[in-house]
C-alpha cells in the first residue's frame, strides 16, 4: 500500500474528528459563520476520497485493502478495512452529508454549530461501520452514531424533536441489548468477534457444540439490526422521528443514517459473516417482503410529506433486504446498488420536503397544492425521484430493483418474487398521491406568492436528480464493471 | 401476340422478369389512380382513360389466351412469399371472362353514370377490382392469391360506400360477411401451406382431404362459395342492390364476385385437393349448393323489386354451380363452370335492363311501374332472352348448362336433383312474374313521370344488353364453342356439347317449366295482376309466417351475427364492469383500510413499538424452531 494511499484513508476517520476539533476551538462567532463549511468540507472530502481510493484500487487491480488507524495492526484486536462496497457507502455517506449540509444552510438557523459538530459524529460513526472488521468495533460505531442521532433529533429542544428522539433512544437501546447479547453468545461459539473468524466457525454451525443458542444468537443479532433499520414489525420509532427532525436532520437521518446503521449491518452479516446460513436468508426474505408490502400501503394514506417519505424508505429498505437475503451474488449487488440509489431519490425527496417547508412553512399535503408551477425544480426533481423509487426504466431505481427481482426469482421464491414487483404499483400510487396533492392541479389559497428555494437546497436537488438519471442511463457500464471484477 | 407484349416489357423494365402478366394486374391500377387525377370536370377524359384501360385488358387477355402460357417470379420476401404469376388454360379463359365483362359493364357504366357523383370513384375502384381479379387468378402462390382477394374486398366496400355514403350499414354488412369469408380463407390458406409444406402452388397438388386438410379445404372452400355470394354469406347482396350503383350489381355480385369465387372452388377441389365424388366433403359442398338453390329462389319469388329480385337470384343460381362442382364428375364440374359463364351473361344481361328501366323511370319497384315492353321494345327483348336463359328455356344457354348439372344431381343423388329441379320451377315462376309485371299489362308509371319521357335506353347502354343477350342465344345454339374451352380444363376426352343425351331429364325439365307457367296463368286468373302471379304460394298457410320471418330478416346471418356478438358484447361489458368494481371500488377500499388501519396503531406511544418488536421477535423464534 503506497503512503498516499494511506494519507487518504485517513480522511474518513480523521477528517471529522479534525473538523470537530476546529469547530470547538474556533471562537464560537467565528465558528457559526464557517461551520456549515468546514460540513461542506468534510462531505466533499469524504466524497473525493472515496473516488480516489475507488480508483487506485481498481488500478492496482486489488478487491480490497487493510489498514489501522488508532490501533496497532499487529495487535490483532482491531482494523479496517475499504473493498468496493464499502467505498460505495462512503460515498453515499459524503453524498447525504454533503446534501444534509447544503440544506442546512437555509433550514437550521442559529443551531449551526451544535448542528455541525453532531453531524461531524455522525459521520465518524457510519464511517467506522463501513470500515470495521470485527462485531465488537461495529457495535461501538452503532452506538457513537446512535447517540449523536437522538441528539440531533431533538436539537430544537422542543416536543415533538424530543418525544421522537426519546423513541429512538428507547428502541435503539432495546436493539444494542439484542446485538450485545446475541454478540455474546457468538463469541462463546467462535472465541473471536473478527468476521473472518466468526464467518469460518459458523461455517459448519449445526454441528458446533451448541446450535440452539446459535439460534439464538442469529435471532437477536437479525432482530438488534431489524429495529436499527427500521424494517416492519420494529418500525414504529421510524416515521416519529423523521417527521419530527429538523429538516436539514431527517436529510442525513433519512438519506443514510438508518441504512447505515442498520440496513449496512445486515448487508455485511449476510454477505460476510452469515455467508451460506439459509435460516438467516429465509427469515430476512419474510422480513423484507413484509415491509415492503406493508410499508407501502402503510404509505397510501398518510397526510404529511415526510411521514410518506418515511414509510417509503421502510418499503424501499425491504428491497435492498430482499436483494441480501437471496444469498447470491446477483442478489447482493442488486442490494448495494439499491443501497446507493436509495441513498440518491430518497435524499432528493427529503431535500425537496425542506424545500416545500421552507417555501411554505408545512409539509401537510393536504395544506399544498400547485407548486409545479411556483417551485419548478423542486417539482421536477421530485417527479424523477419518485419515478426512481417506483422502479421505471432508464431511471437508476429500475436496474437495481430489477437485479433484486431476477435474484428472487432464481432462488425459486416466485410468489415473493411477484409480490415485489406488484408492491411497485403501490410505491407509485402513493408517489402519485404525494405529487398531485402538493405539486399538480392549480396553487391553493395562501400560496399564490410561493417561490423557489435558491441557493443550497435547489442545488442539491438538481445535483441528485442529475446522478439518478445518469446512473440510470449509464448503468449497464455499472454492469460491466461489476462483470469485469468476476462478481456475477 | 404474347411473346410480342413480353418482348414489350422486357424492353420497358430492362428485362428485369416482368412480363405480360405483370402488366395484367398493373394496368389497370395505374389507370385506376389516373382516372382520379384526371380534373373531376371532365367526364370525356376520364370516361375515356376508364375505357382504355378496360380494352388494354382485354387485349392482353386475349394475347394470354391465345398463348395460354406463361410465368413469372419476382422475390418479395424470404419464406417463399413471392409474388408470382402463372397462366394456364383455365386461368386465361377466366382472365379473358373478366375482361370481355368488364369491358361490357363499362361502356354501360359510362352512360349510367353520367350526369351523376362520385363516377370518378367508381372508375377508381371499378379498375382497382379489375386489377385485383387479374391477379387473384394468376397467382401462383398462396399468399400472393389471399393479398389480392382482400384487395377485392377493399375495392367491394369502397363502391358500397360510394352509394350509401352518410350511412354505411350496407358496407359494413358486406365487409363482414365478406371479411369473415376471407378470414377463413386465410385459415385455410394456412392450413393447406402447412400441409403442402410451401406457398407456391406448384407443390400445392392434390393434397388428400384427411386431417389437417379436412381444415385447409373446408375453410378455403368457404371462402371461395363466400366470394361468390352462396348461403350463408348472402345477406348482403339483396341489400346492395337498394344503394349501390347499378353497374356495380351487374360487374362485382352478378359478374366478378362468380367467376372467382367458382374459379377457386375449381382450383380447391380439383386441383389443390383431390376430391371424390361420394365423399363427405361432396355431400357437403353439394349440401351448400343445393339448400343456396332452394332457399335463395324462395326468398327470390317474392320480391317486389327488380333489383332485389335479380340478386336473390344472382344467389340462387350460384348453388347450381357449387352443386355442379359438388358432385365431383366431370359431367357436374363442366356444367358447373358453363353454368358459371352463363350466369354471367344473362344476370349481368338483367341487370343492365334492370339499369335502363331505372334510367328512365326512376325506380324499380314493381309496384309502381308496369307495361313497359311497348316504350322500351329493344330492352324487352334482351329482358326476355336472359330470362328464358335463366328459366332454363330451350335453346337459351341456361337450359344446356342447368341440363348438365341435373344430369350430375340425378347421378349424385335424389335430393340434389329435387332441389335442382325445385329451384327451376320457382326460377321460372319469378321470372314470369317479373317479365308480367314490368313490361307487359297495363301501362302504369310511377306519380310525376309521362309516358313519353319514357324511351328506349340510350345506344351505349343498349349496346352490351344486346351484345349479352346474342350471346345467351349463341352460347345456347352452339354450345360447342364455350364447352371446346371448358371441357380441356378438366382432362382429355370429354364431350358434352350439342343436345343433352338424357331424354328423362329434358322432359322433366320441360313439364317443370310448363308447370311454371300453369302456376302463372293460374295465380293470375286469381288475382288479376301479373304482379301478384306467385301470391298464393307467398300467402300459403305455413310458407306465410315463414316468409314473414325471413322478410323482418330473422334468419338473416349477419343480423344473427350481430345480435350474438350484441350479446357477447353485453357480456364482456359485465365482466369488464366487475373487473373495473375490484379494481376500482374493492382494492381501493381494501387497501385504503390497511393503510388507515396501519396509520391507526402508529400511534406514537412507545410501550405500543415495544410491543411490536417484542412479538416481532417472538414471530422470528418461531420462524427460526421452524426453519431448523
Amino acid at each position: 500500500m503506497s503512503a498516499g494511499l494511506e494519507f487518504v484513508l485517513l480522511v474518513f476517520m480523521g477528517l471529522p474528528l479534525l473538523i470537530v476539533l476546529i469547530n470547538n476551538l474556533l471562537k464560537r462567532e467565528i465558528a457559526q459563520k464557517i461551520c456549515l463549511s468546514l460540513g461542506l468540507i468534510a462531505g466533499i472530502g469524504q466524497m473525493v476520497a472515496a473516488i480516489v481510493v475507488f480508483v487506485s484500487l481498481n488500478a492496482a487491480g486489488q478487491a480490497s485493502v487493510d489498514f489501522s488507524q488508532f490501533w496497532n495492526l499487529t495487535a490483532g484486536a482491531s482494523r479496517f478495512s475499504v473493498d468496493f462496497f464499502s467505498l460505495l457507502a462512503l460515498f453515499c455517506i459524503g453524498m447525504v452529508v454533503t446534501a444534509g449540509f447544503l440544506t442546512a444552510g437555509k433550514t437550521i438557523g442559529d443551531k449551526r454549530f451544535n448542528f455541525t459538530n453532531l453531524a461531524m459524529i455522525i459521520l465518524l460513526g457510519m464511517n467506522g461501520i463501513a470500515l470495521v472488521t470485527d462485531l465488537f468495533s461495529l457495535y461501538v460505531f452503532l452506538e457513537i452514531t446512535g447517540v449523536a442521532s437522538f441528539v440531533m433529533i431533538a436539537l430544537n429542544k422542543e416536543g415533538n424533536g424530543i418525544e421522537g428522539g426519546f423513541k429512538y433512544l428507547v428502541m435503539s437501546a432495546i436493539a444494542t441489548a439484542f446485538i450485545l447479547g446475541g454478540l455474546a453468545f457468538i463469541f462463546m461459539q467462535s472465541g473471536s468477534l473478527l468476521y473472518s473468524d466468526v464467518a469460518s466457525a459458523l461455517s459448519d454451525w449445526q454441528n458446533v457444540d451448541q446450535p440452539a443458542l446459535l439460534i439464538v444468537a442469529f435471532a437477536l443479532v437479525l432482530v438488534g439490526f431489524s429495529i436499527k433499520s427500521g424494517i416492519m414489525p420494529f418500525h414504529g420509532w421510524l416515521p416519529d422521528a423523521y417527521q419530527s427532525a429538523p429538516a436539514a436532520v431527517s436529510v442525513i437521518l433519512g438519506g443514510i443514517v438508518t441504512k447505515m446503521a442498520g440496513v449496512y449491518a445486515i448487508l455485511r452479516l449476510t454477505g460476510d459473516i452469515f455467508v451460506g446460513v439459509n435460516l438467516v436468508n429465509q427469515i430476512l426474505m419474510l422480513l423484507a417482503i413484509v415491509s415492503i408490502v406493508l410499508g407501502a400501503v402503510a404509505a397510501i394514506t398518510q397526510t404529511d410529506f415526510k411521514r410518506i417519505l418515511a414509510y417509503s424508505s421502510i418499503s424501499q429498505i425491504g428491497y435492498i433486504l430482499l436483494g441480501a437475503s437471496c444469498g447470491s451474488a446477483i442478489g447482493l449487488i442488486g442490494a448495494m446498488l439499491h443501497f446507493f440509489n436509495h441513498a440518491t431519490f430518497k435524499t432528493t425527496l427529503f431535500v425537496n420536503s425542506a424545500a416545500v417547508e421552507t417555501a411554505t412553512g408545512t409539509t401537510e399535503i393536504e395544506k399544498l397544492g400547485g407548486l409545479q408551477e411556483k417551485m419548478p425544480v423542486t417539482g421536477v426533481s421530485s417527479i424523477l425521484a419518485f419515478l426512481s423509487t417506483a422502479g421505471i426504466p432508464p431511471l437508476a431505481g429500475f436496474w437495481s430493483k430489477l437485479l433484486i427481482i431476477l435474484a428472487v426469482w432464481q432462488t425459486g421464491n416466485f410468489f415473493i418474487a411477484g409480490l415485489a414487483l406488484f408492491a411497485s404499483i403501490f410505491t407509485a400510487a402513493y408517489f402519485l398521491r404525494l405529487q398531485r396533492c402538493v405539486f399538480f392541479g392549480s396553487a391553493v389559497e395562501g400560496l399564490e406568492n410561493t417561490k423557489e428555494v435558491t441557493g443550497g437546497i435547489c442545488l442539491s436537488s438538481v445535483v441528485l436528480s442529475v446522478i439518478t438519471v445518469g446512473f440510470g442511463l449509464l448503468f449497464p457500464l455499472v454492469l460491466l464493471f461489476v462483470q469485469s471484477q468476476g462478481l456475477i | 401476340m404474347g411473346a410480342m407484349f413480353t418482348d414489350l416489357a422486357n424492353f420497358i423494365t430492362g428485362g428485369s422478369g416482368v412480363n405480360i402478366l405483370y402488366f395484367m394486374v398493373v394496368l389497370p391500377a395505374v389507370l385506376a389512380v389516373l382516372t382520379v387525377i384526371i380534373p373531376r370536370d371532365s367526364f370525356i377524359a376520364r370516361s375515356i382513360c376508364f375505357l382504355a384501360a378496360a380494352l388494354a385488358d382485354l387485349i392482353l387477355a386475349i394475347a394470354l389466351f391465345i398463348d395460354k402460357e406463361g410465368s413469372m417470379l419476382l422475390s418479395w420476401t424470404d419464406f417463399e412469399i413471392n409474388l408470382a404469376f402463372r397462366v394456364d388454360d383455365f386461368s386465361s379463359a377466366i382472365v379473358l371472362a373478366l375482361a370481355i365483362f368488364a369491358v361490357l359493364v363499362g361502356i354501360y357504366s359510362v352512360s349510367f353514370l353520367r350526369k351523376k357523383e362520385k363516377y370518378g370513384q367508381f372508375y377508381c375502384y371499378y379498375l382497382l377490382t379489375l386489377a385485383m381479379a387479374n391477379g387473384a387468378v394468376l397467382a401462383d402462390n398462396l399468399v400472393v392469391l389471399l393479398f389480392f382477394w382482400e384487395g377485392l374486398m377493399v375495392t367491394l366496400f369502397g363502391m358500397l360506400v360510394i352509394g350509401d355514403r352518410q350511412k354505411p350499414a350496407t358496407a359494413m354488412k358486406a365487409l363482414v360477411l365478406n371479411g369473415i369469408a376471407d378470414l377463413l380463407l386465410m385459415l385455410g390458406v394456412a392450413a393447406t401451406a402447412a400441409q403442402a409444406g410451401t406457398f407456391m402452388m406448384a407443390g400445392v397438388s392434390q393434397l388428400p382431404i384427411e386431417g389437417l386438410g379436412i381444415l385447409g379445404f373446408v375453410c378455403m372452400m368457404a371462402g371461395a362459395v363466400g366470394k361468390a355470394g352462396s348461403m350463408p354469406f348472402h345477406s348482403w347482396i339483396p341489400d346492395a342492390a337498394e344503394v349501390a350503383p347499378l353497374p356495380f350489381m351487374a360487374i362485382l355480385p352478378a359478374a366478378f364476385e362468380k367467376i372467382l369465387g367458382i374459379y377457386l372452388l375449381v382450383r380447391i377441389t380439383f386441383d389443390f385437393y383431390q376430391m371424390v365424388p361420394g365423399s363427405v366433403m361432396s355431400i357437403v359442398v353439394m349440401a351448400i349448393g343445393a339448400i343456396t338453390i332452394v332457399l335463395a329462389v324462395c326468398m327470390a319469388l317474392i320480391q317486389k323489386d327488380i333489383k332485389r329480385l335479380l340478386s336473390y337470384h344472382a344467389i340462387s343460381q350460384v348453388g347450381y354451380m357449387i352443386l355442379g362442382i359438388g358432385t365431383a364428375l366431370p359431367v357436374g364440374i363442366i356444367g358447373g363452370l358453363f353454368h358459371m359463364i352463363n350466369h354471367v351473361m344473362y344476370k349481368c344481361c338483367l341487370f343492365l335492363t334492370a339499369g335502363s328501366v331505372e334510367k328512365q323511370t326512376g325506380t324499380t319497384d314493381l309496384r309502381k311501374i308496369s307495361g313497359l315492353g311497348k316504350l322500351m321494345p329493344i330492352t324487352t327483348v334482351c329482358f326476355l332472352v336472359a330470362a328464358f336463359s335463366i328459366s332454363g328455356v330451350p335453346p337459351f344457354n341456361g337450359f344446356f348448362s342447368k341440363e348438365l348439372v341435373f344430369d350430375a344431381a340425378w347421378e349424385s343423388g335424389m335430393v340434389f336433383y329435387i332441389a335442382a329441379v325445385l329451384g327451376a320451377f320457382l326460377t321460372a315462376a319469378s321470372f314470369l312474374k317479373l317479365g308480367h309485371a314490368a313490361y307487359f299489362g297495363p301501362l302504369h308509371l310511377p306519380e310525376g313521370v309521362k309516358a313519353e319521357d319514357v324511351k328506349e335506353a340510350p345506344g351505349a347502354m343498349l349496346l352490351p344488353m344486346g351484345i349479352l343477350a346474342l350471346g345467351c342465344l349463341v352460347f345456347g345454339l352452339f354450345n360447342r364453342l364455350p364447352l371446346s374451352v371448358i371441357q380441356p380444363i378438366i382432362g382429355e376426352g370429354y364431350d358434352f356439347s350439342g343436345w343433352p343425351h338424357s331424354i328423362t331429364l329434358v322432359a322433366i325439365s320441360c313439364v317443370v317449366l310448363l308447370l311454371a307457367v300453369g302456376n302463372h296463368i293460374f295465380g293470375y286468373r286469381r288475382t288479376g295482376e301479373g304482379l301478384k302471379a306467385v301470391d298464393h304460394i307467398h300467402y300459403a298457410p305455413v310458407l306465410r309466417s315463414i316468409y314473414n320471418c325471413a322478410e323482418k330478416r330473422y334468419f338473416d346471418p349477419y343480423d344473427i351475427i350481430m345480435v350474438l356478438i350484441k350479446g357477447f358484447a353485453w357480456v364482456c361489458f359485465g365482466i369488464d364492469r366487475a373487473i373495473n368494481w375490484v379494481y376500482d371500488v374493492l382494492m381501493v377500499n381494501f387497501i385504503g383500510g390497511l393503510s388507515s388501519g396501519m396509520r391507526l396503531l402508529n400511534n406514537g406511544s412507545v410501550d405500543r413499538y415495544m410491543v411490536w418488536s417484542f412479538v416481532g421477535i417472538g414471530f422470528i423464534a418461531l420462524l427460526c424452531l421452524f426453519f431448523v
